[in-house]
This record gives structure tokens, C-alpha cells and sequence, in this order.
């Protein structure tokens, strides 16, 4: 392995010693988290101005091997002291290129809102989040082995700065003793932690490299490109898709899989791989699925309580050092936890990053669905990134759905914080799914009129047509004829009603009025069933069923006449006050015909419905 | 955020996608089969166009919204 000290660094560091400015830092320690595939190095820092202007930028320079990997880096200081501390502010960051400074560093440059005036002092809390930063070393082991890595680091803290008191203690996995660690004066080793320093009074630009060997078998997953496709949908969902092309990201496997091996004793015949990953989705998260090309993965639990919805899921097969494997998770979680209005527009309010543990993103692509037609769609994110348009068609869409898509390389856990997609929708839009479905059924009805109105027939003087033609108007007619009787029997059906109304009321008038009623309107509906009788008598065509109309007609003739016979019948005994029992008994005479009839005509009525 | 942030959830309850698919659904083929029975058994002189167009309007509004709720109840967000 190439230990690369950075001798021109070095070199160039002492040559160039000017303090930069006139900040000293009075005291600096930093913990180096080693225990995941990600490095997390948090520094406390003592800023002190001894100068006499005010201070307004403090410069943290890193080496650009480690700026590359850089995935996180943010400050925070806090107001107060003791035990009156004030909550953490955070504070702008910016890459920033000084003059004269020595090259093969990346600078950055915190800004101090209020300033540093002279003699006062300030603790600053840096965390910076390398991703990539452990090399497997050795690069290539076999299914047996133990993942061992080595990570490079500077032992006095590489500032700008004069530093006056500085420690370093480099925290390891605790399962295993480091392999080899780089001893300097006043290091030391106490379990999984390495202790350097404390180093006084070192000049600026001070770097003393160390390395650290030890042995790793965290999970080393890596998603080379994932792909989060957030769709909104006002009807209650905002649906979350995830692509994940995943690695395994440490030292790569040689030889072959023994499956046997591996099943017989996990952890020593497969102690570098990983067999799940841990998701931490949202609270209330509901139809989550778990796939990929070749169709659903059944290796997946699912936990839920109020507060979160943890999925564990398997890959195919275990991930060993080098190995790939791509699968698609999806969940819904419900609208009101995410969407929200304020001030006349709408806001999605969503995590960035994965809801995966202790996964490193190399590439990120963020997807914002937005139901079709809104408008005026802008993004606040907490940290910079790419954005851009586009245009997706989903279900029933006319003009497409506006998308926002947002790039990141480089993503860790710090990164899922919340961001905001504003857009402005109006409600009538919702309608236009429904819309679009009742109008699709609507032509189909539509359609179906056209057809059933049209005429189709080509040859228009056929024999069969003109015959088709004439059954029609027979048809017509009879369907009239029909119309006309039930009408009547209506009639009948009301003029029977006032009978009994007179019973209970002996309201004779009112009777009398509704009999004059009926009787021009029976007249009128006779009238109307002359030229139809006339037509059907005329028309060959309905020579067959014309007797069954006629039948159909006399009787209701007879059933009409036998009605008024009761009507005038029961009026005369009123009229008369006749004794109730003779009056009964003609008019349960007349009833019995007139039912017996108006089954008659009913059976009819049924007969030539049919034909 | 500020006081007058509120969250937006749907203009219908979820619950009642189901409900409302198979009531909605129910209605619109009952209207549905009417109109094919009038098509069917009027004659061509007797039918109205007026009634054909209120059937088949009544009959696609419900059968629209039906599986509107339909395919929101099989989870498929429009």
C-alpha cells in the first residue's frame, strides 16, 4: 500500500508559516468516528482573536485527497456559556480560494455573523462526513476473511491557525484491535480508541500524517445511483418510489462462494457481508413493496408503531465485497402528513436522503411529481444542489405532470433533512381526472346512439330492407297503440281512486267533476287510436298480430264501459241514498267483470310486448 | 413555519373510496343497462333523443366517478 505522506504539503507547509490572520486557536479536539463504512470527524474548536480588528471569516482548509470525499461538512457554534448555553446556530459555509496560500488544499470559509472583536472568543462545532475515505486494505480477501481497512489522517489539526492545545482520539469498531496504527510521541491505545496528544503550540499548517489499520465489517453499502420518484396525488397520496443500484462498497472478494460456508457459519464463513438493510420510513407509511426486475422479493419485514415504520429487507443473495444488486422499494404515505398551504400556495415538506441506515449515495436524483397543472413550482433545499425541469405522463394526464428533479452526488445520512417544493394548484383541477373518465364513458354512449340511429344499409330498395322498413312502422305503431291503452288504464286507475275517496269523503262533486275529466280524455286518446288501428288494418305486415290488438282494444272498449257502469252506478246510490247492501251487490257485480277484464287486458298488453 | 401553514388532505375521506366505487358503480350499470333496454326495444320512431342523451349523461357521470374511487381504492393515485 502506497502510504502517501504528503511530503510537498509538508514541505510547502513549513515554508510558508505566516499566521494567517490574527485568530489563534486556543484549543482544538476532535473525535474521529471510524465504527461505519462513513468517517465522521467532529471538531471543537476554541477561536480566539488576539489581533485588534474584528474577525469575520474563521478558514478551514482540507486536504484535497480528503475535500473530495467531503460529503458534509457544517458548523455550528453556541451562544453562552456553562451551563446558560444557548441552542446551536448553524453557520454559512462557502468554498472560498485565498492568495498566497499552499496548494493541494480546498478552503473553507465559515462566516461569523456577528464577528470576533478583539481579545473575545468563540467555540466552534465542525462535523465534517467522509464517505469512500476507509481503503480496504488488503483490496482483494476471500470469503473468510475479515474486511480490513486503513484510513489517513493528520495527527496535529491542519490549520491556518497557530494551535495551542490539541487532542485526537480516533474511535474504532469495537470487535477488533487495530492491526498497526501510527505511534507518535504521547499516542496511545485504550480498547477501541486511540488517543494523540495533547500536541502545544504547534505552528500553522502543521500535519504529521498517521495511519490507522484495523479491521471493519460494517456494512459497506454503497447506492452508485438512486433514483427517488416522490408523486403527489391530491387524492391522499404522495407515493415514494426508490430505485437503488447498490454495491458493496469494501474489500472485494476473491475465490469462490461456497454457499455452504456461509449458511453452516455466517460470521465466519461470510464475515465481510451483509445480509439486510434497515429502512426508516415515515410514520404511517402503508402499501410498501419490495422488487426488482424479476418480480417482488419476499425477504422483507415490516414493523410499524406511531412514531415510525421500520422495513428490513434481504437482498437476493449476500452482498460480498464487489458485489451488485439492484431492487425497487415503494411506500404511500398519506397527504395530509406532507402537503400543506400557506399563503395561497402548496408546499411538499419531504425528506431528501434515503430511509436507509448507514447507506452512502454516490449519486442522488430526487424526483417531485406534481399533479398536472400546477404551477409556479420552486424548491428550497437546506444544501445546493442541481435542479432541473421536466415533464412526466402518468394516468390519465393530457399535458403531462411537472416534475422537479434534484442531483446530489455524495449523500450521507446528514442529509435527510426536510426540503420544500412550493407550487400553486387550483382545486378545479382535481376534477380533471373524473372528467376525463365521465367523458370517455359519455362518447362510448354517445357511440352507441350513433350507431343505433344510423342507417347502415347499403342497397336502400332491397326487398328485406322495405320489409325491415314497414315492421318498423308497425312496430311504431303498436308501441303506440300500447302507450295509448296504458294511458287509459291509468285513467281508469284514477278515476277508481275518486270512487274510494267518496267513500270516505261523500264529496258526490268532486266525483262527478273527475267522471267529465276522464271521459274527454278517454275521448281524446280514442281519437288518437283511430289512424293507428286504421295504419296496422292497412299494413300487410301486421296482419298477424292485428287481432291480438284489436282483442286488445275492444276489451279495454268494454273494460272503459264497465268502469263508468260502476262509477255512475255507485254516484246514483249516492244520490239516491239507496240501501248500501242492493248497491254492493251490483257494484261487486261489475267489480268482479272488471278485474277479470283488466287481467285480460294486462295478459294482452304482455302478449304483444313480447312480439 | 408560520401559523397559517395547514395540511391539505384529500376533498373525500379514503375510507370511503371502496364504499363509494361499488355504490357508484352499482347506479351507473343499473342506468347503464336502462339505457341499452330503451336502445334496444324502442323503435326508431318512437325514441327520443333527449332521454337517450340524460341516460347516457346520468349513466357516465356515475360510472366516471365510480371508477374514479375504483382505481383510488386499488391504490392507484391519479
Amino acid at each position: 500500500m502506497g502510504f502517501r505522506f504528503d511530503l510537498f504539503l509538508l514541505s510547502v507547509a513549513i515554508l510558508l508559516a505566516p499566521s494567517l490572520s490574527d485568530l489563534v486557536i486556543s484549543k482544538v479536539d476532535r473525535r474521529i468516528d471510524l465504527t461505519s463504512q462513513i468517517v465522521r470527524i467532529s471538531a471543537t474548536l476554541k477561536v480566539e482573536n488576539v489581533g485588534p480588528d474584528p474577525v469575520l471569516e474563521v478558514l478551514l482548509p482540507f486536504p484535497d485527497h480528503q475535500a473530495k470525499n467531503l460529503a458534509y461538512l457544517a458548523t455550528t457554534t453556541n451562544e453562552g456559556k456553562g451551563k446558560s448555553k444557548g441552542p446551536a446556530t448553524s453557520l454559512p459555509i462557502e468554498v472560498v480560494q485565498p492568495n498566497e496560500m499552499p496548494p493541494a488544499l480546498t478552503w473553507y470559509s465559515v462566516s461569523l455573523p456577528k464577528g470576533l472583536g478583539k481579545g473575545e472568543s468563540l467555540t466552534l462545532d465542525i462535523l465534517a462526513v467522509f464517505t469512500h475515505a476507509l481503503r480496504p486494505f488488503p483490496e482483494k480477501i476471500s470469503q473468510a476473511e475479515n474486511q480490513l481497512v486503513a484510513f489517513q489522517e493528520s495527527a496535529h489539526y491542519l490549520s491556518p491557525y497557530i494551535v495551542k492545545v490539541q487532542l485526537l482520539s480516533v474511535k474504532l469498531p469495537p470487535d477488533f484491535k487495530p492491526e498497526s496504527y501510527t505511534k507518535l510521541e504521547r499516542s496511545e491505545l485504550s480498547g477501541s480508541e486511540i488517543k494523540y496528544g495533547p500536541y502545544e503550540n504547534l505552528p500553522p499548517f502543521s500535519y504529521s500524517p498517521i495511519i490507522v489499520h484495523f479491521g471493519n465489517n460494517q456494512p459497506f453499502a454503497v447506492a452508485q445511483e438512486l433514483l427517488r420518484e416522490i408523486e403527489i396525488s391530491h387524492w391522499g397520496n404522495v407515493q415514494v418510489t426508490e430505485h437503488y443500484n447498490l454495491i458493496h462498497g469494501g474489500s472485494q472478494i476473491k475465490g469462490e462462494f461456497s454457499r455452504l460456508d456461509y449458511q453452516a457459519r455466517p460470521h465466519v464463513g461470510g464475515a465481510s457481508a451483509f445480509r439486510h438493510l434497515v429502512a426508516n420510513l415515515p410514520p404511517r407509511a402503508h402499501s410498501v413493496y419490495y422488487r426488482d426486475e424479476i418480480g417482488n422479493i419476499s425477504t422483507s419485514n415490516l414493523w410499524g408503531d406511531s412514531k415510525k415504520t421500520q422495513l428490513e429487507i434481504e437482498p437476493r443473495y449476500p452482498m460480498f465485497g464487489g458485489w451488485r444488486t439492484s431492487f425497487t422499494i415503494g411506500y404511500g404515505l398519506p397527504l395530509k402528513d406532507f402537503l400543506f398551504q400557506s399563503e395561497g400556495k402548496r408546499f411538499l415538506n419531504i425528506s431528501f436522503g434515503s430511509p436507509i441506515r448507514d447507506l452512502v449515495i454516490d449519486n442522488l436524483i430526487v424526483k417531485v411529481v406534481l399533479p398536472e397543472g400546477s404551477k409556479d413550482v420552486s424548491v428550497s433545499a437546506p444544501f445546493p444542489v442541481k435542479q432541473w425541469h421536466e415533464i412526466k405522463f402518468s394516468h390519465l394526464d393530457i399535458d403531462g405532470r411537472p416534475v422537479v428533479v434534484l442531483e446530489k452526488t455524495n449523500v450521507v445520512q446528514e442529509h435527510s433533512q426536510y426540503f420544500q417544493v412550493y407550487y400553486k394548484f387550483n382545486n378545479v383541477s382535481l376534477l380533471r381526472e373524473p372528467l376525463m373518465l365521465i367523458f370517455g364513458f359519455f362518447f362510448m354512449f354517445i357511440a352507441c346512439i350513433v350507431y343505433v340511429h344510423a342507417d347502415l344499409t347499403i342497397s336502400k330498395s332491397s326487398a328485406s330492407y322495405v320489409a325491415k322498413l314497414q315492421w318498423d312502422e308497425v312496430k311504431t305503431a303498436i308501441q303506440q297503440v300500447q302507450n295509448i291503452i296504458n294511458r287509459c288504464l291509468t285513467v281508469h286507475d284514477r278515476l277508481d281512486a275518486t270512487l274510494r275517496d267518496l267513500s270516505r269523503t261523500g264529496d258526490v262533486q268532486a266525483c262527478k267533476v273527475a267522471r267529465k275529466a276522464a271521459d274527454s280524455l278517454l275521448k281524446d286518446l280514442s281519437k288518437e287510436l283511430k289512424p293507428l288501428l286504421a295504419f296496422l288494418h292497412s299494413s300487410p305486415q301486421a296482419a298477424q298480430i292485428l287481432p291480438k290488438v284489436e282483442d286488445l282494444v275492444a276489451k279495454e272498449h268494454e273494460l272503459q264501459e264497465k268502469l263508468m257502469l260502476k262509477h255512475s252506478t255507485v254516484i246514483e246510490g249516492y244520490e239516491k241514498k239507496s240501501g248500501g247492501r242492493e248497491m254492493e251487490n251490483r257494484v261487486a257485480l261489475i267489480q268482479q267483470k272488471l278485474t277479470a277484464l283488466r287481467q285480460e287486458v294486462d295478459d294482452l298488453l304482455e302478449v304483444i310486448d313480447e312480439i | 413555519m408560520g401559523q397559517s401553514v395547514k395540511p391539505i388532505s384529500s376533498p373525500v375521506p379514503d375510507e370511503w373510496y371502496p364504499t363509494l366505487a361499488v355504490f357508484m358503480l352499482a347506479i351507473g350499470l343499473v342506468v347503464t343497462a336502462s339505457f341499452f333496454v330503451y336502445e334496444a326495444t324502442s323503435s326508431r320512431k318512437n325514441r327520443s333523443l333527449a332521454k337517450e342523451l340524460t341516460t347516457g349523461a346520468v349513466a357516465s357521470v356515475f360510472l366516471g366517478f365510480g371508477s374514479l374511487f375504483l382505481l383510488l381504492a386499488c391504490g392507484v393515485y391519479v
